[in-house]
């Protein structure tokens, strides 16, 4: 379900109408998007401090991440709770040809989405034909299995970890010691990217074939192959976003370990944005990601030096609030706002 | 390792299978009944184990006479969790399903953090019942007590669960809801009624569940976490909605899970638990008892 | 849709700059970040972390009758008499929140001083961080050996690490073979993280260079529902030495299982960790009668040194428990601090770290059994010799090493 609400008069029924509304609304979210980008951009310029920067390039990250997901997710229909595994992929294969071979992050975050789009066409290939449930708790056992299987690797640093070597400053190396600007840029890009893709997939035969496959569950009968290609090359082009995001978090923290980039908290975290925001939607990975993370960073922040676990009472009650409040994401506010402002 | 050695495995590994199968039989009930992932099934286990542990310490209630008590506010819990919580959640018109894991994972969060509050993150144990630190012992493979006594309530709620859904009205209409929850008003048949009832009974399991563990295991507030990872993976073993499925994919995780120790490292043993789940579902996409 | 995208981000960007305004207390005082977990499975360490540097800090900024450093005077003497005030986050055992924790103390808090992490993992990112922003680490209680080797300049752990433990537990058994008791294979217990992995590495090593067998070499996953398994593969090693390295949980579960299985050891000679930890003694202390851990702290020679007692005393009174291997290494690192802020007379970055590796405090003006505080080139104290404790009772004995043992080691712990 996009958010784009198509004004048409009532009574009025066009037909080459409608199309030409929908291509001129296509063509106003790309503006959109090209401003909110820009004011993006602008923000590092107006805010200084280093930890409200690591806010904001987690948010970021986490938008593209969760946008990444969406397209399996909410566009395809296939809910993975284990995209960990792909972000694993890509950190581990980032640090490891960065630490063990000299090559530059930005190769490695190639090699990891290559790395990655593989593994999910082989998990495709065997996990498609899962239902429901099933399939997400076989997304969850293949990522526990990967996080199990790197912890016990020597040869990645099992349980120690990879520590990247402090360095002097460069966009080769992606390491910045103090600086998080080039980092928010990146992270930026990335975003748009996904987004991007988002765009693209929407207005495509895919999103047209899984849309018809989700309101119609017996069209998938007749679309066969075809949507089960389409899922597959949806399923490869999230799992090597989500990579580079994975190879683009090592080289921010310079430092990884199994439980910091493969734990399931991570596979949650990129499913809560797109929930919270509107799954299936061009904007909610984003809205969810700008209204979790920094709640989740503030309330840990100031919150969680005590130990009396109130961090964790209000992050809980907030979250299961807003399930229980507004059920169909946030972006459902913004849609009815339009809708009520179009009618007027 | 000589037989001996590999018998205790095995009996350690069926002991411990079948309280997998009693902490996983709850998620499968409200999985069954209403396609819901309960995130917050851990939590629920750390709340029966809490409670015991209270009982016991407070009004020194060994934790086999304190688990029906356990297992009646747990009931009473699930129908609150149910009316208050999952009825609302299920009002959203899109992707029901995702919204109802956002929700009962806030809700296993603020408990985890309630029990923080409360009861401080330090590890609690039962250290005086009736069965603690006593093991019977055959043919020189040690049986626990405790482990013996959750095994048998295991087998007991099972019995009792399936006397219920086949032999009861009660039963009947939670399977009729399974099966098809538009259609039962018109045979009618309070669908309302039914989701709360089974959440409630879904709960009371867990509860059960939490009060024999807590004879042998410590308890703090992420007691949860390691648990419900292994019932997620025992209820669609045995296939959603199927209690027998239940009991059957508890006992072959348990199983499993030992057994690998024999194979591969024992900080490795969940793997072959997962990748028997895999095995099965390839081969049989609704787990081994399942209906799709 | 640019409109709320404005809206929403100006809307986040707003709670965040009010909830980072700096806080009410006075500018005056010196603020020195702590770093632990304070949520999570191992909560109960940053709470018992809170409570040892709290009580430190009553120490230095209050006159106080007892012989340490920075306690005679009320504050930091040479800074006028500025009190400590130490400003505590939860890193969540993850190194990128650590690190973002350590980020906000330093620039928003103005920390002059990091003291961390009990997780290995992430005293690296928050070591690298401080490096980075020119601001001393000390490293309280992580005890990776990696962590002292990445030429860091800020970095400095007062206490020993993990090579040093496992070197006085050899040294130990060396000295039982040596007297003529069976002491031929050991058994490896270790749960699967940093810690584990670490300790279990050097105690590999140790037990091929000094002629142990290792019969059993069990590598077991953090938090397990069940240990039977790996319990069987001790009981059927049967090992003369139970080397385990386990947190609070795991030791639970571990002697719990044991004695379901009919298992006692012969001997035990723990990483302390979970072995220390009260929450376990209370529970299992009755089947860890006799077991020997390496400990960095000596409650039983208060006798001998009075600081001991009144330092024990004060954490109690807030903790309601003693202190152990973790808290005391926690309160001894905001001392050793609070001693280099004194000689700094500054909280310039670089004029504190000069301070810092110029310590030199002798072992009997610490609560600690070792016998100086004074940091190598990469900022370790090799002084900090620790000491081996045997449980007895609901206490713990010093055994070893000789000259400060308060009795004789009971051995073999199970006959």
């Amino acid at each position: 379900m996009t958010d784009a609400a198509i004004a048409v008069p009532a009574g009025r029924v066009p037909a080459a109408g409608a199309l030409q509304a929908h291509a001129a609304q296509r063509r106003r979210q790309l503006v959109v998007a090209a401003i909110a980008l820009a004011l993006m951009a602008a923000v590092p310029l107006v805010v200084g401090d280093a930890y409200l920067r690591n806010i904001l390039i987690l948010t970021l990250m986490y938008a593209a991440l969760a946008q990444a997901w969406n397209i399996l997710g909410g566009y395809c229909g296939q809910i993975s709770l284990g995209h960990a595994l792909y972000f694993g992929a890509g950190a581990y294969t980032t640090s490891v040809l960065f630490v063990h071979f000299g090559v530059l992050p930005w190769f490695g975050m190639v090699a990891g989405a290559l790395l990655a789009a593989v593994m999910a066409l082989l998990l495709g290939w065997l996990c498609f034909r899962l239902k429901g449930h099933y399939f997400a708790i076989a997304t969850l056992v293949i990522a526990e299995i990967g996080l199990l299987l790197v912890h016990n690797w020597d040869y990645v640093g099992a349980a120690m970890g990879i520590q990247w070597p402090l360095g002097p400053d460069s966009w080769a190396t992606l390491q910045f010691a103090r600086n998080k600007a080039p980092y928010f840029y990146f992270v930026l890009g990335l975003f748009a990217l996904t987004w991007l893709i988002t765009f693209w997939v929407e207005g495509s035969r895919w999103g047209y074939w899984w849309r018809a496959v989700k309101d119609n569950p017996e069209a998938s009968e007749s679309l066969g192959v075809t949507v089960f290609r389409s899922k597959m090359a949806a399923a490869a082009l999230s799992a090597s976003l989500t990579a580079v995001g994975g190879g683009f978090y090592a080289a921010f923290v310079a430092y990884i370990d199994p439980d910091s980039v493969m734990h399931f908290r991570f596979s949650l975290l990129m499913v809560l944005p797109v929930v919270l925001g509107g799954i299936g939607t061009l904007w909610g990975p984003l809205l969810g990601a700008v209204i979790l993370i920094p709640l989740t960073e503030a309330i840990r922040s100031y919150m969680g030096g005590s130990g009396t676990g109130t961090d964790l009472i209000v992050y809980g009650a907030l979250v299961m609030g807003v399930a229980v409040l507004k059920p169909e994401g946030l972006i459902g506010l913004f849609s009815g706002w339009r809708r009520k402002a179009g009618a007027a | 390792m000589n037989a001996q050695a590999i018998a205790q495995v095995l009996a350690s590994g069926v002991l411990m299978g079948l309280m997998y199968a009693l902490i996983a039989v709850g998620l499968s009930l409200i999985f069954g009944l209403m396609d819901v992932v309960n995130f917050a099934h851990g939590e629920f286990l750390m709340m029966g184990m809490y409670l015991t542990f209270g009982l016991a310490v407070g009004l020194h209630l060994d934790p086999i006479i304190g688990m029906p008590i356990v297992g009646g506010v747990l009931f009473m819990a699930g129908v609150l969790v149910y009316l208050l919580i999952v009825r609302h959640a299920m009002r959203a018109k899109a992707n029901v399903g995702m919204v109802q894991i956002f929700s009962t994972f806030g809700l296993g969060t603020l408990m985890q953090g309630l029990a923080q509050y409360f009861l401080t993150p330090d590890y609690r144990q039962i250290s005086d019942s009736w069965l603690a630190n006593k093991t019977v012992e055959i043919g020189g493979v040690f049986l626990p007590q405790p482990q013996i006594a959750g095994a048998v309530v295991s087998l007991l709620a099972f019995g009792g669960l399936y006397l219920l859904m086949s032999r009861t009205d009660f039963g009947r209409a939670l399977e009729a809801t399974r099966e098809d929850q538009g259609a039962v008003a018109l045979v009618g048949i309070d669908r309302n009624r039914v989701f709360a009832l089974g959440w409630g009974l879904g709960l009371a399991m867990v509860g059960v569940a939490g009060a024999m563990l807590a004879n042998f295991y410590y308890i703090h507030p992420q007691v949860g976490g390691a648990f419900s990872g292994i019932a997620y993976v025992v209820v669609a073993l045995g296939g959603f909605g199927s209690v027998f499925g239940a009991l059957v994919g508890g006992v072959i995780v348990g199983l499993v899970e030992a057994m690998t120790t024999l194979v591969l490292p024992a900080s490795l043993k969940t793997v072959g638990v997962y990748a028997l789940y895999l095995l099965v579902v390839l081969l049989r996409p609704s787990g081994l008892f399942g209906r799709l | 849709m640019k409109r709320r995208d404005i809206m929403m981000q100006m809307a986040g960007l707003g709670v965040l700059a009010l909830a980072s305004s700096p806080s009410w207390a006075a500018d005056e005082d010196i603020v020195v970040g702590a770093i632990y977990p304070m949520s999570g499975p191992n909560a109960q360490v940053g709470v018992d972390a809170r409570h040892a540097i709290d009580t430190a800090l009553q120490i230095i900024n209050t006159p106080t009758q007892v012989d340490l450093p920075g306690a005679a005077g009320a504050g930091i003497a040479s800074l006028g008499g500025r009190k400590l005030r130490v400003v505590y986050a939860d890193h969540q055992a993850d190194p990128q929140k650590g690190r973002a924790e350590a980020e906000r103390l330093i620039t928003q808090e103005k920390a002059v001083a990091i003291i961390g992490c009990f997780h290995s993992s992430v005293a690296a990112t928050v070591g690298t961080t401080c490096e980075r922003y020119g601001v001393p680490f000390v490293c309280a209680d992580s005890s990776s050996p990696s962590l002292h080797r990445r030429n860091l300049k800020y970095f400095f752990r007062p206490a020993a690490h993990d090579e040093m433990f496992s070197e006085a537990m050899f040294d130990f058994m060396d000295l039982q073979k040596k007297q003529g008791k069976k002491v031929e294979t050991v058994a490896l217990f270790f749960e699967d993280t940093i810690f584990g992995t670490d300790s279990s590495t050097v105690q590999r090593k140790l037990a091929a260079e000094r002629g142990y067998k290792v019969a059993a070499d069990v590598k077991f996953r953090a938090n397990s529902p069940s240990l039977s398994a790996e319990v069987q593969q001790l009981k059927s090693a049967n090992a003369d030495v139970l080397l385990p390295s386990c947190y609070t949980t795991d030791v639970i579960l571990l002697m719990n299982t044991c004695a379901q299985l009919g298992y006692k050891p012969r001997n035990i000679v723990a990483q302390a960790a979970g072995f220390v930890e009260k929450a376990a003694l209370d529970v299992v202390g009755d089947k860890l009668q006799g077991m020997i851990t390496r400990a960095s702290f000596a409650l039983d020679t208060a006798g001998k040194r009075p600081s001991i007692g009144f330092v024990n005393a004060a954490f109690k009174a807030r903790a309601g428990r003693d202190l152990n291997d973790a808290s005391s290494r926690q309160f001894m690192a905001a001392i050793v601090l609070a001693d280099a802020l004194q000689r700094a007379g500054s909280t310039d970055g670089e004029k504190l770290r000069a301070a810092l590796a110029a310590t030199d405090i002798p072992g009997d003006k610490t609560i600690m059994p070792w016998s100086r505080v004074k940091f190598d080139a990469s900022g370790q104290n090799t002084f900090a010799s620790p000491v081996l404790q045997q449980y007895k009772g609901t206490g713990f004995v010093t055994i070893f090493p000789t000259a400060v043992a308060m009795a004789q080691p009971v051995w073999p712990m199970n006959g």
